[in-house]
């Protein structure tokens, strides 16, 4: 028979051992697991031509989705939920784009960041989304290098590499410019033309527009009033800015990251605006 | 003894790994967006007494947070949720109503709040309450968006210590600015 105090220090020694084990796991999620998923995200959306990291998930009607499997198609990938209104305002426009390019290679797939699965299936049949639907989690999320703002969503063209991320409700008719000529690509060659995610190199853009906006050194903003040193200055002043899409950034760096965020794009005419004014 | 020892070992253990786990659990890169403070009408309370108590939440510029009755279903609404550990327990919680503003994902109106935001409830001490400090332990939840994008649901931890104090001692009223702008809060009987 053990005795009252052999009790005791064997729980105190089983719950001291479950603290070490939770701390351990903690220390190596924090310090080990999360900076490679982030590494490994950030090398996926930076630089030339990233590959988009693969998902293997199972939809709302229980067909698993494995991104592997949609190589040589183009990929929509939709980062979005049930209760955000910018997210609600791009999905008939994704059903849109789905039967209409379907034929020529377009896979839309929805990822829901949802707690919860009934809502999305309310969502699903209200909206009558035509293409398929996952539940994610902060795993697939950091994998595509954190999902900080919704919508986020992410054109794959056929050679499985990442060509534009757009953070926040876009005009549908950017995607659709874009799924075109991604849909017009050789699944081997690529696109050369695009842009990559990430790249600030304009002969390599997928925006259209104001060619003084686009070759922009900040992109979306036309600098062509201003002197190299005053270039400097200005972009100098828009890395002291931090940018309240949720990025996280400068509005510098939000600009040349995320072209389609209007909130560092306003801020930064904003500041143009002012930056010209003494010299006027 | 050594058996209550155990206990009081087993609760800590238990407190930390319930810790660990939040801190594993809570997502690392979304900003926040909202701060929320508590403030409290008065230093003290009389037992069978009420108290008027705020969350003033301050909404960063750019950013608002659903209604507590929000326009739409899929909306997630602001909350703020108290436990009422004995003797103490929460009458009401009032909220203001939200802004009606126009963005550009919604074909209609939402009444959302922005900027600094006042959320009242009324606690009310037991009669039979013993004097001392008691802490009540909430949360404040609440969804942002911006006029292009949305961030995840959040709960920020909110607690707030109360004094409960003998029927002779004499109280001081605090944040009278605050309280003489909230309406709701009035309790049947005499209010504080």
């Amino acid at each position: 028979m053990e005795s009252e105090s052999v009790k005791t220090y064997r729980v105190a020694f089983g719950a001291l051992l479950a603290i070490l084990l939770v701390v351990g796991l903690y220390f190596v999620n924090r310090y080990w697991i999360a900076p490679a998923t982030q590494r490994h995200a950030a090398k996926a959306t930076s630089g030339d031509r990233p590959m988009a990291p693969a998902f293997s998930l199972t939809d709302l009607n229980g067909r698993k989705i494995n991104l592997a499997d949609e190589r040589g198609k183009v990929v929509l990938l939709d980062f979005w939920a049930t209760w955000c209104g910018p997210c609600q305002l791009e999905i008939p426009g994704f059903v849109k784009l789905q039967e209409r390019y379907r034929d020529q290679g377009l896979v839309v797939i929805g990822v829901s960041m949802d707690d919860s699965v009934e809502p999305v299936r309310d969502f699903y049949r209200e909206f009558k989304m035509n293409y398929a639907v996952a539940m994610g989690d902060q795993r697939i999320g950091e994998l595509y290098g954190g999902i900080i703002g919704l919508p986020t969503t992410f054109l794959i063209g056929r050679d499985g590499h990442i060509y534009a991320k757009h953070t926040g409700a876009t005009d549908i008719s950017v995607f659709e410019d874009e799924i075109k000529t991604l849909l017009a690509a050789d699944a081997n060659s690529g696109v050369a033309e695009l842009r990559p995610v990430g790249g600030t190199r304009p002969q390599e853009r997928i925006e259209l527009g104001d060619p003084a906006e686009i070759d922009s050194e900040v992109p979306g903003v036309n600098l062509s009033k201003l002197n190299p040193q005053q270039v400097a200055m200005f972009k100098k002043q828009l890395e002291t800015l931090h940018c309240d899409c949720g990025c996280k950034l400068t509005i510098l760096r939000c600009r040349q990251i995320d072209r389609a965020c209007n909130i560092s794009r306003r801020v930064a005419r904003e500041q143009l605006e002012k930056f010209l004014k003494p010299s006027v | 003894m050594k058996n209550s020892l155990c206990k009081v070992w087993l609760a800590f253990c238990a407190t930390v790994l319930a810790a660990l786990a939040a801190a594993v659990a809570a997502p690392q890169n979304a900003p926040e967006v909202v701060a929320v403070k508590t403030v409290l009408a008065a230093d003290g309370v009389h037992p069978g007494k009420t108290l008027k108590v705020a969350a003033l939440a301050h909404i960063t510029p750019g950013y608002h947070i659903n209604d507590h009755k929000p326009t739409l279903d899929y909306l997630i609404p602001t909350e703020w949720k108290l436990d009422s550990p004995s003797p103490l327990s929460v009458e009401t919680v009032v909220y203001p109503k939200g802004e009606l503003k126009k963005f550009a994902f919604s074909d209609r109106q939402l009444s959302v709040y922005e900027g600094d935001l006042t959320v009242g409830a009324l606690l009310r001490v037991a009669r039979d309450a013993t004097p001392g400090a008691y802490t009540l332990k909430g949360k404040f939840s609440y969804q942002a968006c911006n006029d292009h994008a949305c961030l995840p649901p959040r709960s920020l931890p909110v607690t707030l210590t109360v004094n409960v104090v003998g029927r002779r001692t004499p109280l001081k009223t605090l944040n009278q600015d605050i309280f003489s702008r909230l309406e709701g809060l009035e309790p049947a009987g005499k209010n504080l």
